[in-house]
């Protein structure tokens, strides 16, 4: 799985990179800045690039345009995006209108090797990494009519893991119960929260999102 | 400009000036009897004549109605402006019309003098009238072309010694009468040019004075610009040796129109003593109850200028400033504006910032700013304070600015510093671990080690977040409002209404006005819903939250709301608290972001 990182920090550049090469991802390019970033996508072809929000030269949006840019022009390369905030409106605004192959994540997040190579595998084979962090405000998030009041506990707990990209199996496994009944967690929610429950995972990411922060 | 003479003549009435002395009156009496006599002395020799023209009563009149008014006029002048040379040249074109007439004289000495004297008294009208209303040429073109007027005039000596005029003339030389007659032509066809030039001159004066003249010095100086197309006109009809009747309708004309200026000037001085009453206005005016805030509108008033502005003086900032308190520069020399500087207790108090042609009236210029002493002193009071205000403000602005500055500063600081090691620290750590598979103690105390550095991070990015909100500067209020609005502990709503990124200073200080206003309405207000606004109107960032709480919020609770209205008045804008008991609350923060 070919790799390519846009982080201005070397440290966290070369860490992050001895940490992929490690798992066996093939690091193709480590970039300083969004503009190098851009050059090497356009020489070699990269399943996912991943990339920190907070770029040279204004260490302002770079990383998030780029991000965009290459979902536009680049259909065949996940973004995974790392930050060391996470922002609800950030996240809308890199989902627009698909999760499919797209990640944001607090850059914590690395240091918990196994769960952030999960969530690049994740993204890279076209499914969502969301961080948590925006997960639970949008669950906690105070509403006049809450059509979560509904839910159970568990039900709560499978919506989270879904919300945040996880598959059936995933869930199944953070939860250690079965696939089957992650199935029926999940037409239950949708169900509660009156969502038809077809399409992909990344499809059930956006319509979960959608739903919790309209 | 032409105005000044009449401005200058009272303030010598009264006794403010007096750099050259009036003439005594024993001068002005006798000048006036030598007039008089000599003017009676010359209808009886124009009557006796025995080589005058055809009624020789109405131009012996003639030549009175211009001699006497001229004197008696210049006598005027001189009097009361002894400075100005104006009315000795009116004197002085009177006596030389008085010499020239003395050509009628049967005497051969007489005549010959008068003769020589005949274009001479054009040549002082056209300086007298180029000179109005100081008495001094303005240029040196003009200062050419009077001279020229006057040595061409001149030549009138040549042509009688070469026996022109009357062959037997008193200063007869030789016999070359033909030659004088066409020197006399040449003379005739030249100083009418310099005449027309001198018209071309007046008009084009006229056309360049920056405000408009006061009627009867506007009439006064038509008069003049009519009188030099005349004389030019008389001057080439003699040349042309038109029939005696043409001649004398437009010699006739003529010196009905020029005697006519002196009584022209006579009402323009009049006309000041009502300049004079203006001053009178305006010292009534400012000392009424309530003095008027602007004092721009009765200056120019008083000075007939509609562009007069002010500027005062402020000693503490060193510095030239509006009647708002801005720093301004005055006009320099050479500038398209002129300046008059009032002072008072040897220091400079105000300045009057007028259209040039008022230069030539400096005692009137003065009156004036002697007349608004205490009302600039009351403006210019105000002024400082103006001043002082907008310094406190620009002050306070910058204090904001700066401490802005400095947060944003650490918080980068702590980004790519801090933040950036722990991350670090705490992947090498699980990666350390990982290689620590078979010590599950040591694992243990690695993961408690890599619990600690989570907290710290989400400590770190807490005060982070404090220090500023970096995401308003990445993203725009947009975005950052999203958080907030999802984080809020009352339900709320949000409506940004602006796609568009707005000043930093701005945004900054409206994501502050909202969380600060969340924070407070968690806390205190009871409320189920909030609502936030945020919308752009006529050039102004308008940012609402309203609840639905209890109300009575105490706008000192805490230093939030305080520090908010400091932020946003430093910034030039204004916050407001509706809050009345049991009604809700209203935070609604205006800020200019045009």
């Amino acid at each position: 799985m070919r790799v390519a990182l846009a982080e201005d920090s070397v440290l966290l550049r070369d860490g992050l990179a001895r940490l992929l090469n490690d798992e066996g991802f093939d690091v193709v390019a480590q970039c300083e800045d969004a503009l190098e970033l851009m050059r090497e996508l356009s020489d070699h072809a990269v399943d996912v690039a991943i990339i920190d929000i907070r770029l040279p030269p204004t260490h302002t949006d770079e990383g998030l345009r780029a991000a965009l840019e290459i979902r536009e022009r680049y259909p065949g390369t996940a973004v995974l995006v790392l930050s060391q905030y996470v922002e609800l409106g950030l996240a809308m605004k890199l989902l627009s209108d698909s999760a499919e192959g797209t990640g944001y994540l607090l850059k914590d997040r690395i240091s918990d090797v196994s769960e952030f190579v999960d969530a690049v595998r994740r993204v890279a084979d076209g499914g969502s990494a969301i961080d948590p962090q925006i997960v639970s405000t949008l669950l906690s998030r105070q509403r006049t009519d809450n059509p979560l009041d509904g839910l159970t506990q568990r039900e709560r707990e499978v919506l989270q893991l879904m919300a945040s990209g996880r598959s059936n199996a995933g869930i199944a496994e953070s939860l250690v119960i079965s696939v089957g009944a992650v199935e029926k967690y999940v037409s239950s929610i949708f169900g509660k929260l009156g969502l038809s429950s077809t399409g992909t995972e990344s499809r059930r990411v956006l319509a979960v999102l959608l739903f919790l922060s309209g | 400009m032409p105005e000044a003479i009449i401005d200058h003549a009272y303030t010598c009435m009264d006794g403010e000036s007096e750099a050259v002395k009036a003439p005594r009156l024993i001068v002005v009496a006798a000048v006036s009897a030598i007039a008089i006599a000599a003017t009676a002395g010359t209808i009886l020799l124009e009557l006796a004549s025995d080589h005058g023209g055809p009624d020789p009563g109405v131009q012996a009149s003639l030549h009175a109605w211009l001699i006497l008014p001229y004197v008696f006029c210049g006598l005027f002048a001189w009097y009361r402006k002894p400075e100005s040379r104006f009315g000795l040249l009116m004197i002085a074109a009177g006596f030389v019309t008085l010499l020239s007439s003395v050509s009628a004289a049967n005497s051969n000495l007489l005549f010959t003098i008068g003769t020589a004297f005949d274009l001479v008294a054009f040549a002082v009208f056209m300086h007298a009238f180029l000179a109005f209303p100081t008495g001094a040429l303005r240029s040196h073109g003009e200062r050419v072309l009077v001279g020229a007027t006057y040595a061409v005039a001149s030549l009138n000596v040549v042509g009688l010694m070469l026996s022109g005029f009357d062959p037997g003339n008193a200063f007869s030389v030789i016999e070359a009468p033909e030659l004088a007659a066409d020197l006399l032509r040449l003379q005739l066809v030249a100083v009418s040019v310099l005449f027309l030039i001198g018209f071309v001159v007046m008009v084009t004066r006229r056309g360049a004075a920056g405000r408009p003249l006061p009627t009867p010095v506007r009439v006064l100086v038509s008069f003049f610009s009519l009188a030099f197309v005349m004389g030019a006109v008389l001057l080439l009809s003699l040349a042309l040796e038109i029939p005696l009747d043409a001649f004398l309708t437009i010699q006739r004309t003529m010196f009905v129109v020029v005697g006519l200026a002196p009584f022209v000037f006579l009402l323009a001085v009049l006309d000041a003593r009502l300049a004079r009453s203006a001053v009178g206005d305006l010292l009534v005016e400012l000392r009424s109850e309530p003095a008027p805030a602007d004092l721009r509108e009765p200056l120019s008033r008083a000075l007939r200028d509609p562009t007069v502005s002010l500027a005062y003086w402020l000693p503490q900032y060193d510095t030239w400033a509006d009647q708002d308190g801005r720093p301004v520069s005055l006009p320099r020399p050479g500038d398209p504006r002129s300046v008059t500087v009032i002072d008072s207790d040897g220091g400079h108090l105000a300045a009057l910032i007028h259209d040039p042609s008022l230069d030539e009236e400096p005692q009137l210029l003065q009156a004036v700013g002697a007349a608004a002493g205490i009302a600039l002193e009351n403006g210019r009071l105000q002024v400082e304070l103006k001043a002082k205000l907008q310094e406190l403000e620009g002050s306070r602005a910058r204090v904001i600015e700066a401490g802005q500055r400095e947060r944003k500063r650490l918080e980068r600081n702590l980004h790519d510093g801090a933040q950036q090691r722990l991350i670090a620290l705490s992947l090498e750590l699980q990666r350390y671990a990982d290689k620590l598979a078979v010590d599950p103690k040591a694992q243990s105390q690695i993961e408690a080690a890599r619990r600690e550095i989570a907290v710290s991070l989400d400590e770190l990015r807490a005060v982070a977040r404090g220090l500023h909100p970096a995401v308003v500067t990445g993203h725009g209020l947009g975005v950052a409002l999203v958080s907030l609005a999802a984080g809020s502990s009352v339900p709320a709503k949000l409506n940004v209404a602006i796609e568009e990124r707005l000043d930093e200073s701005i945004e900054v200080a409206a994501y502050y006005v909202v969380s600060e206003s969340l924070a407070n309405i968690g806390k205190h207000a009871r409320a189920t819903t909030v609502t936030i606004e945020v919308t752009r109107e006529c050039d102004e960032l308008v940012v609402e939250v309203v609840d639905d709480g209890v109300g009575g919020a105490d706008s000192e609770r805490g230093t939030g709301l305080r520090g908010l209205a400091d932020r946003v008045e430093g910034l030039g804008g204004q916050l407001r608290v509706w809050t009345p008991s049991g009604g809700g609350t209203r935070v609604r923060a205006q800020m200019p972001c045009g």
